[in-house]
């Protein structure tokens, strides 16, 4: 699978008045696409600030001390703030735990929702139509090279191909997103009709004039070529002047019928419609671009139609194009290539610089400039899936370059200020006064250790090309050339597709529906103090989920929030997930709502993740203490006994403890806890667990009765289903 | 828990509008002494509203609210709506009655209202003084005890009788109905050191000895699991468990009968939810201690409750015994709840299906209105004489 984020060895501290604080301490995970990662632990674990670095607004008094965030081939902690404005909120959003603190208090809730969706929609069309133009450019020239070389001719008609492609593209995609509108008017006419409907057989229809006009608004923007067309239309047509016509009457007389059966006559043009077989407008595109006809050929049903237009295409176009795409693909792979091993071969020469006793500052930087050109060169430009190693590459070794010729200066200055100190010290304790405090010692970056890391950054890379090039047989050109081309018709329909306002507004009151928010246009015009805490964090959400991102963060989306709406809400969440392949991190003290929700959960305790593994690992074969404890302390429906508290609080992570941090409150800790940090036990290929009990010396304990009997109970009713 | 211990608390009718909003609308509940009442619902349903309006801080728009047997709340609402349909009613009945006839009737209704009015004032009456005729008694049962004793004319036992009857004269009925919050946070004064909190209410009732309330506050912080020298601290220097604690001890300090409990756990993360619950049930076999506990947590109110009340829009839906309702849950909106509820299972959790409540499409009661009814012992559903045949089939 994909991986969309890495987390390496991400160590984060905080500066307060009584010492740095040890947030998070080397944490490692994977998330990949369409997955749900849970992280889970007590408040002070560090799972939130987890979260922050993700989305880059950790607090001023944060230190970042070490490890990367890799996504899309950056490194969050590393890029500067104007990159981030493009990821933040777009790519990565995040719906907070406080939903009074993440609303602005003098701004409408229909302005905040629709702000982001129409700046987007701005910057979306640009950007789009960049990547466009970049990628088709590449592919051209690539395709020059690879099968037109000494051939002028041939070049000149593999560009016109190239033109032609970006021509009917946009062609393609004003039908399809025409037929799409159409369709999701209509789509979303059908259940309001249905709610009136059964309305007014209940006697109970409020509002009727204001929601009759919204089903008539929706039922005119249904009519399109291929969906409701001709007499259709037109009974769409007479069908809703009628309906607002006798509106009038039966609001004044109360007699609904004429209503009731138009609306019906209404629904059922609507759901066929909706029946309807869509027409491929790929090859409609094509079609109309280029066959010198106005007109698409009438025919007997869609089935057919799609099948004369896509032998149209094969015969004309597509297949030459896709083959030569892929002649292209390859080339460009096998050019990388060649790239790589000469970068291995550069790196392998540079190497020696950064090996000496004490590096020359000039040798080293001219070093870097070629090395970071020399692996920027092997970038792939038709290769849609960015390799994060080699884009990270350059940055990283500059910065611990910096960092290298920096200590230096500031290793003399904090020595030569320590012995100033010191000697005042001394010289005050001498006295035999009181000095009021103690010198701060020395803090002397190690030159060697730094100087390991640039070679280490270096041995990576070429273990990294090393296996590229190994592995170059398993690639397969044909997925990828059709990779590329579906890459180029979503930013084509990223040009084509403009957001207005009036369509930010019908987003956002869909959006507001769909967290389940009554009377959604009466609530777009209302301020956030006009909400309750519940209706406000769905707010919050809706806000997160309007700019489509890719990976989402919850920070305890549902505390606040009783179990109906906690249960609508997390449906919601796991309904996007599903339909957008959204990448979701869950952050949450209570694991039983996690265990619907997530794929994979992360248990934390005191900045490090004390246990790693798949949901069922967690519930059923839970192996560190601490789960055990947050599990037997929740009560479940059967529960009668005690219930099995933590005892104690969370560590003072001024002072992180030696051992296991979790020691002074497990019951089942032994001597080596308190000595030695355990590491990570592997306990199958998905489960990990960071406890001496899995060493192969440790006793064996058994989890506690609590949790036992309540997989058995489980077991059970599952086995009565 | 027998059936027929004592009722220490009974809800009548209670209504509480804020304008065109019925918060709550018509509920009645018993709390028995000694038992935990669990109130659910989504929020927003009113459930808190109960709760405040029962420690009268609100006055209650209709309805009854008997603590001990004595009347702590009235509301008017409901005498008003019967005068003015009455007049509605006799105007009809005059417009075509015989002229002797019309005199008795306008007597007739001139004698209701009467009786409405006069209901009227006593609710009144109550609603205000309930808390000085608790006193009365008070001061009645100090005098009577200590008229022998004062014969003797002992200075000791003059100044024991010149204190109780100061704390008799000071002493309310709605202290022994005592409140725990829900966000511990902001219940507790920034200001005050956590000995000022907890000794506040012992004050305000008439406690002057200084060493006695010192010592009573030790004692409480000591009984909800903090040590003496947290009693000089502020409230910020605690963690969220521990702030609950205080509000608990604050809370029992009164010695109450009845502790309204409103989302105690739900700021709190699980495994300090664990602490409180566990605290609050020692607590309650200790002291003996009444609790209504108002959660949307489900399975925390399972646990700790021996009944349970079901809200909906200001209404109580259905009402049982906690086994009872989890096992024979009748009213559409308490299944829909229940199939709400998230368990630690994954294979389970992933099939799991929710029930949606529609209330219009569920229930017709455009000719029948529903009424709270007794569908087998001890379980209530509000229903109508349909769904009551219906849900009746069910049971069996």
């Amino acid at each position: 699978m994909e991986n969309k984020l890495h987390v390496k060895n991400l160590t984060i501290s905080f500066r307060t008045s009584n010492g740095k604080v040890q947030a998070v301490r080397g944490i490692d995970f994977d998330l990949a696409k369409g997955e749900t990662l849970a992280i889970v632990g007590e408040s002070g674990s560090g799972k939130s600030v987890t979260s922050k670095a993700i989305l880059g607004i950790l607090a001023g008094n944060s230190i970042v001390e070490g490890g990367e965030i890799i996504y899309d081939g950056k490194d969050l902690l590393k890029i500067p703030e104007e990159d981030f404005h493009k990821i933040r909120g777009d790519k990565i959003a995040m719906i907070f735990q406080d939903p009074m603190s993440s609303l602005n208090p003098i701004i409408k809730i229909g302005k905040q929702l629709t702000e982001a969706m129409l700046l987007k929609g701005k910057a979306r069309q640009k950007e789009s139509r960049e990547t466009f133009d970049k990628y088709l450019k590449a592919l051209n020239n690539r395709m020059i090279d690879a099968l037109a070389k000494d051939d002028p001719e041939k070049a000149k008609a593999l560009t016109k191909k190239c033109k032609d492609f970006d021509t009917f593209e946009k062609k393609h995609i004003e039908l399809e997103s025409a037929y799409n509108r159409a369709h999701q008017a209509a789509s979303d006419a059908l259940p309001e009709i249905d709610t009136i409907l059964f309305e007014i057989e209940k006697k109970a229809f409020t509002d009727p004039v204001e929601r009759i006009k919204q089903v008539k608004k929706l039922a005119l923007a249904s009519i399109n070529e291929w969906m409701v067309t001709g007499a259709a239309a037109g009974e769409v047509r007479t069908a809703t002047e009628t309906i607002v016509a006798d509106t009038k009457i039966a609001k004044k007389e109360g007699d609904w019928t004429a209503v009731y059966e138009n609306l019906k006559i209404l629904r059922r043009v609507l759901a066929e419609a909706l029946s309807f077989v869509q027409p491929n407008f790929f090859s409609m595109g094509y079609y109309l671009t280029f066959s010198g006809e106005k007109e698409i050929p009438k025919l007997e049903s869609v089935e057919e139609l799609n099948a004369f237009l896509r032998k149209y295409l094969d015969d004309n176009f597509m297949l030459s194009f896709i083959a030569d795409a892929k002649s292209a693909i390859a080339y460009s792979a096998e050019a990388s290539y060649k790239e790589m091993l000469e970068a291995v071969i550069c790196l392998k020469k540079y190497r020696p610089v950064f090996e000496a006793e004490k590096l020359d500052k000039k040798t080293s930087m001219e070093a870097y400039q070629i090395l970071a050109k020399e692996i920027m060169e092997t970038v792939d430009c038709l290769n849609i899936v960015k390799d994060s190693m080699v884009y990270t590459f350059g940055s990283g070794l500059r910065s611990e370059i910096e960092t290298y010729f920096h200590a230096i200066k500031k290793n003399v200055d904090e020595v030569a200020r320590y012995n100033k100190q010191k000697a005042e010290y001394d010289r005050i304790v001498a006295k035999g006064k009181d000095p009021g405090g103690e010198v701060v010692p020395a803090a002397v970056t190690d030159l060697e250790l730094v100087r390991d890391n640039i070679l280490n950054q270096i041995d990576r890379m070429i273990a990294h090309f090393g296996k590229l090039v190994d592995n170059k047989e398993t690639r397969d050109f044909e997925a990828e050339t059709v990779a590329l081309i579906d890459f180029l018709k979503e930013n084509a329909s990223g040009i084509v597709n403009k957001i207005t306002k009036s369509m930010a507004k019908a987003k956002a009151i869909k959006l507001m529906k769909e967290v389940g928010i009554n009377n959604p246009r009466k609530r777009y015009n209302q301020y956030p103090f006009e909400f309750s805490g519940g209706m406000r964090q769905r707010i919050v959400i809706a806000i997160a989920l309007a700019a489509d991102p890719d990976i989402l963060i919850c920070d305890e989306p549902t505390t606040a929030l009783d179990v109906t709406i906690q249960s609508q809400i997390l449906e919601l969440i796991n309904k996007l997930k599903r339909e957008r392949q959204l990448s979701i991190i869950f952050i949450t003290h209570d694991l039983g709502v996690v265990a619907n929700m997530a794929d994979r959960i992360a248990v934390m305790y005191a900045g490090k993740i004390v246990e790693y593994g798949t949901s069922e690992d967690i519930f059923y074969h839970s192996a560190h203490p601490y789960t055990w404890a947050l599990l037997s302390s929740m009560p479940d429906l059967d529960t009668n006994e005690k219930l099995d508290a933590i005892p104690g609080t969370p560590p003072n992570m001024i002072y992180p403890p030696i051992g296991d941090a979790f020691a002074p409150r497990n019951k089942y800790a032994m001597q080596i806890d308190f000595e030695r940090q355990p590491p990570m036990f592997k306990i199958t290929d998905s489960h990990y667990a960071a406890t001496w009990l899995l060493h192969p010396d440790a006793p064996k304990i058994d989890p506690p009765k609590i949790i036992t009997d309540r997989i058995a109970r489980m077991k059970e009713r599952r086995a009565e289903q | 828990m027998s059936n027929n211990a004592e009722t220490l608390l009974r809800v009548e009718n209670l209504c509480q509008y804020f304008g065109a909003n019925r918060a709550v609308d018509d509920v009645s509940f018993e709390i028995k002494k000694g038992e935990v009442f669990g109130l659910v619902g989504e929020s927003g349903c009113g459930k808190t509203t109960t709760g405040r309006s029962i420690i009268k801080l609100y006055n209650i728009t209709s309805g009854n609210i008997f603590f001990k047997g004595i009347r702590i709340g009235a509301g008017i609402r409901s005498y008003q709506v019967a005068i003015e349909e009455a007049k509605k009613e006799y105007k009809e009945k005059i417009a075509s009655a015989s002229p002797e006839e019309k005199t008795r009737l306008a007597n007739e209704l001139k004698k209701f209202i009467a009786a409405r009015q006069n209901d009227i004032k006593k609710a009144r009456f109550d609603q205000k003084n309930c808390d000085k005729e608790y006193s009365k008694k008070l001061i009645q049962e100090v005098k009577e005890k200590y008229a022998p004793l004062l014969a003797n004319g002992d200075e000791s036992v003059k100044k024991d009788y010149r204190d109780a009857l100061r704390k008799a004269k000071k002493a309310k009925l709605a202290t022994q109905i005592q409140m725990i919050f829900q966000d511990p946070i902001a219940s507790l004064d920034p200001r005050m050191t956590v000995r000022e909190i907890i000794a506040e209410g012992l004050i305000i009732r008439g406690e002057r000895d200084k060493k006695v309330i010192d010592e009573k506050v030790y004692q409480m912080l000591e009984r909800v699991g903090l040590v003496r020298e947290h009693a000089s601290r502020y409230p910020h220097e605690f963690s969220g468990g521990q702030r609950q604690r205080i509000g608990v001890a604050r809370a029992i300090i009164m010695n109450p009968e009845l502790i309204i409990a409103d989302e105690p756990v739900s700021a709190l993360d699980v495994s300090v939810q664990a602490q409180v619950i566990n605290l609050l049930s020692d607590l309650r076999h200790d002291l003996g201690l009444t609790i209504l506990f108002i959660a949307h947590d489900l399975s925390v109110v399972k646990y700790f409750s021996d009944r349970i009340g079901v809200m909906y829009f200001g209404k109580l839906v259905e009402l049982a015994s906690s086994d009872e309702l989890f096992k024979n849950p009748i009213h559409p909106y308490t299944r829909s709840l229940l199939s709400a509820i998230p368990l630690p299972d994954p294979i389970y959790e992933k099939k799991r299906e929710r029930i949606i409540y529609r209330p219009l499409a569920e229930h017709d009661y455009s000719v029948d209105k529903p009424s709270l009814r007794e569908i087998a012992p001890g379980h209530f559903v509000q229903c109508n004489d349909a769904e009551f045949k219906k849900y009746k089939a069910m049971l069996k």
